[in-house]
């Protein structure tokens, strides 16, 4: 490989042309915040440079019948923004306030957060308790895949060399108890060491009737923790349950990780993250 | 489609237009420092944690060192040099030096371009917008409450003549 040299599609086709036959050799460029820094330090080496960041399709947040659709090109400062996203998705609205810095932000975009498949992608937690679908296009046609299976492993995305996110398809909140919470070493810009989002409704006897739980940045990829969910369904948000809930969180976590150096911190912090995102409930009446 | 590993872009710099032909990669950072030898804006950290590269595109802060510069290709781009010069300090800056918001003075053009972007924005901020405005501008001297102090004044000033 030689020279990186760049390209930037007017339209959707001409991108997807270039990527059928290029694909292999390219990295699609958005905001950059990824992309330049590995180019830089010379972890990226890519013969293309696709700049897809003015692609008109992959603009916009809408409320479709299918769900909220949120474009892929969309930045994490427009999600923020957004009275579509505070109404149906707020877990996502907070997971934007507390990514990156203005400046990152401003420029970011969701599809390039998605893409480069980090285990501490600010926005997966968020888009994994919200069932999020995401469509894929190619120069052959589309296809929708669960985002949860776009994360094959570390920083190993599931979309095709010739493929593009267009957009992400959140099933909406629907006034359910939804929340977002972070640890970072720095309130700005810190990289998540750990992240936890949640979307609940409870039942007239405040019991679980729907629950979805996900983790970030604590295990390989991104993940939805359905041995917890399972535990919490039919049963009311009480102390005693809530600390079971946190010490099988912990437990399923190190299941899928294993035990590393940071374990003795981690599962203290991730019942930590639970309990402090979960008591709100507790108060809601709950003994 | 036509590829390029150098290409010329167009875009308004601090109120004029400019025409300079860029590398595919290179940051739009590396552009306004060595090839329009603009040295107001500087580079830190090179990876978007410190913020002393902030410069405003089409109204908002950005990273440049984490911008292409072939992005830069039709915007409106404004860096500290287009904010005031050393006759006419614009009022973020007086208010910098009012209020000992400026010692080694590295993070300043940064901080400027952070603090102009909101006052831009949202005329009138509240204390936390202030805060949260300046998060990705770290600044090793200070301590931050005079910048923020500096800021809030400005707003306040801008605020009463409106």
């Amino acid at each position: 490989m030689t020279e990186t040299t760049y390209a930037r599609p007017e339209t959707l086709d001409e991108a997807l042309l270039f990527l059928k036959h290029h694909g292999a050799d390219t990295r699609p460029l958005a905001g950059g915040t990824d992309v330049m820094v590995d180019l830089r330090s010379g972890k990226l080496k890519t013969s293309y440079l696709l700049d897809i960041s003015r692609l008109p399709e992959l603009q916009g947040i809408a409320l479709w019948e299918e769900g909220l659709s949120i474009g892929a090109g969309v930045t994490i400062s427009e999600i923020y923004a957004s009275p579509l996203v505070r109404e149906h998705a707020p877990s996502m609205l907070k997971a934007c306030a507390f990514f990156g810095s203005p400046q990152i932000r401003n420029v970011a975009t969701i599809g390039g957060n998605v893409g480069n498949a980090s285990p501490s992608a600010d926005t997966a937690p968020s888009l994994l308790v919200h069932e999020t679908k995401a469509v894929l296009a190619g120069f052959s046609g589309e296809r929708t895949v669960g985002v949860e299976d776009l994360f094959d492993g570390p920083y190993q995305s599931g979309i095709g060399p010739d493929e593009l996110i267009l957009r992400f398809m959140l099933a909406p909140a629907r006034g359910r108890f939804s929340d977002f919470q972070k640890i970072g070493r720095r309130k700005a810009l810190a990289i998540s060491r750990m992240s936890m989002a949640i979307l609940a409704e409870q039942a007239k006897d405040e019991t679980f009737r729907f629950i979805r739980l996900a983790l970030g940045s604590a295990t390989p990829t991104p993940m939805r923790m359905r041995t917890v969910e399972s535990f919490l369904m039919g049963k009311r948000p009480d102390r005693k349950t809530l600390k079971e809930g946190a010490r099988l969180m912990a437990e399923e976590m190190v299941r899928i990780t294993g035990r590393r150096p940071s374990t003795v911190y981690k599962e203290k912090a991730v019942q930590g993250l639970f309990l402090r995102m979960l008591y709100p409930l507790l108060e809601n009446g709950a003994v | 489609m036509k590829t390029y590993s150098v290409l010329p872009i167009q875009f308004t710099l601090n109120g004029e237009k400019t025409m300079v032909y860029v590398g595919a990669h290179e940051t739009a950072l590396h552009v306004i420092r060595e090839r329009l030898s603009l040295k107001g804006t500087k580079e830190g950290c090179g990876m978007g944690e410190c913020g002393a590269c902030t410069i405003m595109v089409d109204g908002k802060s950005v990273n440049a060192c984490l911008m292409a510069a072939p992005q830069l290709d039709g915007r409106k781009v404004m860096t500290v040099e287009g904010l005031g010069n050393e006759e006419n300090l614009h009022p973020l800056q007086e208010a910098l030096l009012d209020h000992h918001g400026v010692q080694c003075g590295f993070c300043t053009p940064g901080l400027l371009m952070s603090a102009q972007a909101l006052i831009e924005g949202t005329p009138r901020p509240t204390h936390q917008q202030v805060v949260e405005s300046i998060s990705g501008n770290l600044c090793r001297c200070t301590g931050y409450q005079q910048i923020v102090t500096g800021i809030e004044n400005v707003a306040k000033k801008g605020a009463g003549e409106a």
